[in-house]
């Protein structure tokens, strides 16, 4: 038992042993890090575009849909229609 | 919420223009404490937080009244990093009275006991009187001030007068057809404090590039390109020299059917949008967003804007 403990000991005492932990605590610490700032550039990127781009896309879009109704319509009618078309939303 | 673009001139008058510049026939510039209004358009709408409604009324097509309720948070100026909010709410009563295009005169009510009052009077046709009057029930804040515009053909110049032996004095002149240049003084009886800045601004139809330092470390730039007559791009960088902070924005403009889009980014973490929604004539729809990812404030606010 007490050589069990001494090979154990000496297993985990070695030079090998001790940098492979150093260094799996630092890969951990490392990652962790990373995956906190990655996250938090993620979250400020994302609420960011969610802000200034998202709206701009929905405004645009309607925008277009409008032109195309109206040119539609303009066809339809066979007359250019200078005014916009009153819509109720 | 009158678009600023202006109407592009043909090939024709473009080429004339760049031909021979004709100084004796230069064309009015802008007042100087106009100088950055395109860049202001687009990178500082008026962004709040809460709730907010205004509702006015015009009584016939000189007189006009208006009410304001708003409600919602207000941010107390303080020493520490931290953000410290409190709630508050707020009724604004308005009386407007515009004999187009001489005189103006507005007046504005607050419950917590503000008042502000403001004429603008065409004394002769080159001559414009402006005063501006804000009181308070706090001591020491009330302020007064005075302002005498002189349009000249290709020049403008302006006289201010205000409370605190405040004194100050204005000159912008067109140099060429695109750019004018400018300069002011001004002197702060109370404070002891006088200085001097100078302003330059170069626009065309498609861009406005300014530029204006000022002796109390101030160096405001701004560059705007108008994409096309909805759209237009803004950029500005302001520095304080004695302060050691610069700040540098970039903001866009969308101007559409239905709606007007504003939003920008600036260089201290500050993301920013303003929604102007028609829904109806004479009925908007106000939403404003404003995100601070280094302080963690996030302010959004929702209004109505009825009758105009």
């Amino acid at each position: 038992m007490s050589k069990n403990s001494s090979v154990l000991s000496r297993v985990t005492d070695s030079a090998v042993v001790r940098r492979t932990k150093s260094v799996a605590k630092d890969t951990t610490g490392v990652a962790k890090q990373l995956l906190r700032s990655t996250g938090k550039a993620a979250w400020i990127a994302g609420t960011s575009f969610l802000i200034l781009v998202v709206p701009l896309i929905i405004a645009m879009d309607r925008e277009q849909q409008i032109n195309e109704l109206e040119s539609q319509q303009a066809n339809i009618l066979g007359t250019p229609s200078a005014h916009s078309i009153p819509l109720a939303n | 919420m009158a678009t600023m673009v202006p109407p592009i001139p043909t090939s024709d008058e473009k080429k004339n223009h760049d031909v021979k510049v004709d100084y004796s026939n230069l064309p009015c510039p802008i007042p100087f404490e106009e100088l950055h209004r395109e860049a202001m358009m687009s990178l500082k709408p008026e962004l709040f937080e809460g709730c907010r409604f205004d509702f006015t009324k015009m009584l016939n097509h000189k007189f006009s009244l208006n009410h304001s309720v708003s409600m919602g948070p207000i941010e107390i100026p303080s020493q520490s990093a931290e953000v410290i909010k409190i709630p508050t709410s707020n009724y604004e009563f308005g009386a407007t009275f515009i004999d187009h295009p001489r005189l103006v005169l507005l007046g504005r009510l607050l419950t917590d006991g503000r008042l502000t009052a403001r004429l603008k009077y065409d004394m002769l046709e080159n001559l414009t009187l402006k005063a501006n009057a804000q009181l308070t029930s706090e001591p020491h804040m009330s302020q007064g001030m005075m302002n005498l515009d002189y349009k000249g053909k290709d020049f403008r110049t302006q006289f201010q007068l205000g409370n605190g032996a405040l004194l100050g004095a204005s000159y912008i002149q067109s140099v060429t057809n695109h750019l004018s240049l400018g300069g002011e003084v001004f002197w702060a009886g109370q404070h002891r404090k006088s200085g001097v800045g100078y302003a330059a601004r170069y626009n065309t139809d498609k861009m406005v590039a300014t530029g204006q330092v000022a002796s109390t470390g101030m160096v405001l730039l701004s560059y705007v390109q108008k994409v096309s007559e909805k759209v237009s791009l803004a950029t500005d960088l302001m520095c304080n020299y004695l302060s050691r902070d610069v700040t540098a924005s970039f903001g866009y403009d969308y101007i559409l059917r239905q709606c007007r889009l504003r939003g920008k980014v600036d260089s201290n973490g500050v993301c920013a949008a303003y929604l102007e929604e028609r829904l109806n004539m004479g009925l908007n729809f106000i939403l404003s967003a404003e995100l601070d990812h280094k302080k963690k404030d996030y302010k959004f606010g929702f209004g109505l804007t009825v009758g105009e």
